[in-house]
């Protein structure tokens, strides 16, 4: 090739690129500031509505509140002390169910199913599962249990949201021990460990940390459903005092307290309200610092 | 081939010559893995065609052929892991020390314990320290006896050449090595099974020229021990580590030999042509 | 697409072509004086120092050819034996010069019967050509054809030798004299540059099969 034939590209093209460039430096600016806006706007809400909490929940703090039942309507004594027993227990018990059920199917799904007809009608079902409106799900636990066992009970509540975390739980194992790079199981398989050693091990202990916060997310979540807790646990003023008997959490109280007219029952509502933020925080904070304690996360390569 | 490990006086010199020209004498030789008619294949497409290999105990044996010619799935049939890639399938013989790993009665996951694998890209489990890390395949096979295990690991990386550099931070995760350390952080975990063969494939391609020396040199001590078969498509690689050669072009064994007749004078023109650059 | 390598050995090829050649004339130039008394020294010792040259730099080029591109089998053959090669024409050159030499010291010796040297030095012209020609095909089965040429110029040294030494029954004139030593000594040459030539062919015949010698 003739270097005189050859056509100077690099003159026409360059000199293209520079005319347009001032125009893409300015859409480039402007998309950049356009992302900054959605951001901050997305932001305000959640942002004004941990300030709202604190605001006016932090008043009604206070170890009397926290610990003592329920004092008389429109008194502004007593607490939520049941609310908080309640949420522990019955949440709990839901993670209980929830996290063996999801991380071993959430294993099955990515381990040892492929592309068939089960496996795959697995998967649809369970995001069919995450879109389930949670009344729905309350009323399946009413039909099932209150109506079974004859009382509202925190079997019922447990169950109910259980149904609800173990869609969130499955989804976020599969994914995450889907993303363990197969050259570790291969690792493991060349060194003659069977298939169950080398999932519980090696992918696993590898996938940890995402598992613990598929976890974490699941709890959150349900740690605020209140619909399925209306149907299923009742509400109660007392402690908690059998798993057949009716129990109170803090979303239904948080609802209940909002709904009468009192000035100190709301006061008691925003301070039941900012008390479940702190213990879903508080649960992730947990859960984050377990992962990332003994043994060593892939970091980067999530 | 006589390593050039010392000079030859001039009787030995001729002794050599005389050899040469007279032919090998018919020894009785110990052939370790003997692999009969093995065809292999992904789907519908044929990956092996009619394979017959002896390979020679405590020798480094060397598969040789561009892209896409089967090397890499004839030595993963030689322990079994052919056959667990989804629409594999393999038929034919191999014999380690005269039994078929083949034979229905025998378990597919007894056969990785006896013959080991070292990967092209080094994978080292990243949740192990080092020690770990080698213990690995032990104490997910139920050894628990601690002392036993301690020593295990420290023999084990001294065969791997790299006691010295970690002996002091058996601790520290196995990802903070080097690559080329990773890669024989890997090989200590392979030999800690005490595998009679150890398959290598391609363990040096995703190093650096220093740290592929060194595996080098571990690949010709170990070979004292241990039966090695290593697939490389570097072919000055395979010159330099292996008494044996295997070139295989689409399927086919084209040609096997002692690695010092296949690169003076092989038999077969397309062994010719693939060494000396032509194609592939 | 030529490989890297491939330029390399095209170089040393030329290289190799060019020293034949040179060699050849200058084989032929020494013999032209014998016969014809011509002086032709200084061309020959011009020609004999550029195939000193060419040889070296052809050991040069070939060292570098290994080093760089760790040739093998037929190729790395080829490059080593563009080495003996080489080394074989640049002996040519060095004997076409010795010739002269002698030629010089003698002086001029129109009248010797030059029928020996001049039928072996045909010999010798023919097997250099043969050599080459066998070089440049690559042609191993020449090899035999040599070793008979050397075995007839052999015969001939040593029957002209057993000439010169049968006891006559008078006293040599000087200038007998001065014919049989020119004579013995260039035919010492032409018998060591057959030898030569048929190192070439054996080279050759490397190249081919990797055997060193089918002589042997």
């Amino acid at each position: 090739m003739n270097n005189a034939e050859r056509k100077d590209y690099r003159l026409v093209l360059h000199g293209h690129m520079k005319k347009t460039y001032r125009k893409r430096i300015i859409i480039d600016r402007l998309a950049t500031i356009f992302a900054i806006v959605c951001v901050v706007a997305a932001i305000i809400p959640l942002g004004s509505i941990l300030l709202e909490v604190v605001k006016n929940g932090v008043a009604a703090l206070s170890l009397e509140f926290l610990v003592a039942t329920q004092g008389s309507i429109g008194s502004g004594k007593g607490g939520i002390g049941p609310a908080i027993q309640g949420t522990i227990i019955v949440v709990g018990l839901a993670s209980l169910i929830a996290t063996p059920v999801g991380v071993l199917t959430g294993i099955y799904l990515s381990e040892f199913a492929g592309n068939g007809i089960f496996p795959s009608a697995v998967r649809f079902l369970n995001s069919v599962l995450t879109g389930l409106p949670s009344i729905v799900i309350g009323i399946v636990g009413y039909v099932t249990v209150v109506l079974v066992l004859g009382s509202f009970s925190v079997w019922a509540g447990a169950l109910s949201l259980s149904i609800i975390m173990i869609p969130i739980v499955v989804i976020v194992t599969e994914e995450t021990l889907r993303i363990v790079p197969h050259s570790l199981r291969e690792a493991g398989y060349a060194l003659g460990i069977s298939k169950a050693k080398i999932t519980l091990n090696i992918v696993l202990m590898t996938a940890k940390s995402g598992v613990l916060t598929g976890i974490g997310l699941g709890i959150a979540r349900i740690a605020g459903e209140t619909a399925p807790l209306i149907m299923t646990i009742l509400g109660t003023s007392l402690f908690f005092s059998s798993l057949e008997g009716p129990v109170d959490a803090l979303p239904l109280r948080i609802w209940r307290l909002a709904s009468q007219p009192y000035e100190s029952a709301h006061s008691f509502g925003w301070g039941a309200a900012l008390v479940l933020i702190l213990m879903v925080l508080g649960v992730n904070v947990v859960l984050r610092l377990l992962a990332h304690k003994k043994g060593f996360t892939v970091r980067a390569e999530v | 081939m006589a390593y050039f490990s010392r000079s030859l006086t001039v009787e030995e010199v001729m002794r050599e010559e005389k050899a040469a020209v007279a032919g090998p004498v018919e020894t009785t030789v110990r052939y370790k893995v003997v692999i009969k008619e093995i065809n292999g294949w992904f789907g519908r497409k044929q990956a092996l065609k009619n394979i017959n290999l002896n390979i020679k105990d405590k020798s480094v044996t060397a598969f040789i052929g561009p892209s896409g010619c089967g090397k890499t799935t004839l030595i993963r049939c030689l322990n079994r892991m052919h056959e667990m890639t989804p629409c594999a399938l393999v038929e034919g013989q191999v014999l380690v020390d005269g039994a078929d790993i083949y034979d229905k009665s025998i378990d597919p996951v007894v056969v990785k314990r006896r013959v080991g694998m070292v990967f092209q890209k080094p994978n080292p489990f990243p949740t192990m320290s080092i020690a770990d890390n080698v213990a690995a395949g032990l104490k997910l096979n139920g050894i628990k006896d601690k002392n036993l295990i301690a020593e295990v690991v420290e023999e084990s990386l001294k065969g791997a050449a790299l006691w010295d550099e970690v002996k002091t931070e058996l601790d520290k995760p196995g990802m903070s090595l080097s690559g080329g350390q990773q890669q024989r952080l890997c090989i200590a975990r392979a030999l800690a099974m005490q595998p009679e063969v150890l398959l290598m494939d391609e363990p040096t391609s995703a190093l650096d020229p220093l740290a592929s020396s060194k595996i080098e040199e571990l690949v010709r001590s170990l070979k004292e021990h241990v039966t090695i078969v290593i697939v490389t498509h570097n072919m000055q690689q395979a010159a330099r580590v292996s008494d044996f050669t295997a070139f295989m072009y689409l399927g086919e064994m084209i040609e096997y030999g002692a690695t010092s007749q296949i690169f003076k004078n092989p038999e077969k023109e397309l062994t010719e042509r693939y060494i000396s650059g032509k194609f592939g | 697409m030529a490989r890297l390598l491939d330029i390399g050995l095209d170089r040393i090829r030329n290289l190799i072509m060019d020293m034949a050649t040179l060699s050849e004339e200058s084989v032929n130039a020494a013999l032209e004086s014998y016969e014809k008394g011509v002086m032709l020294r200084p061309q020959i010792f011009e020609y004999s120092e550029k195939l000193r040259i060419l040889q070296l730099e052809v050991a040069d080029f070939a060292t570098e050819l290994i080093a760089r591109y760790q040739p093998v089998a037929r190729d790395l053959r080829f490059i080593q034996s563009c080495m003996d090669v080489a080394y074989g024409f640049s002996r040519f050159g060095r004997y076409a010069y010795d010739i002269s030499d002698v030629l010089e010291a003698i002086g001029p010796i129109p009248d010797c019967d030059k029928s020996y040297v001049i039928e072996m030095a045909n010999t010798a012209k023919n097997m250099i050509k043969l050599s080459v020609e066998s070089l440049k095909k690559l042609d191993k089965d020449t090899s035999q054809k040599l070793y008979m040429m050397d075995d007839s110029v052999d015969a001939l040294y040593r029957s002209y030798l057993r000439f010169v030494l049968t006891p006559r029954d008078r006293e040599y004139a000087y200038a007998e004299v001065r014919c049989f030593i020119s004579a013995l000594l260039i035919l010492r040459y032409l018998e060591r540059i057959a030898d030569h030539a048929c190192y070439i062919s054996d080279c050759v015949h490397y190249i081919v099969t990797a055997d060193s010698s089918p002589r042997r």
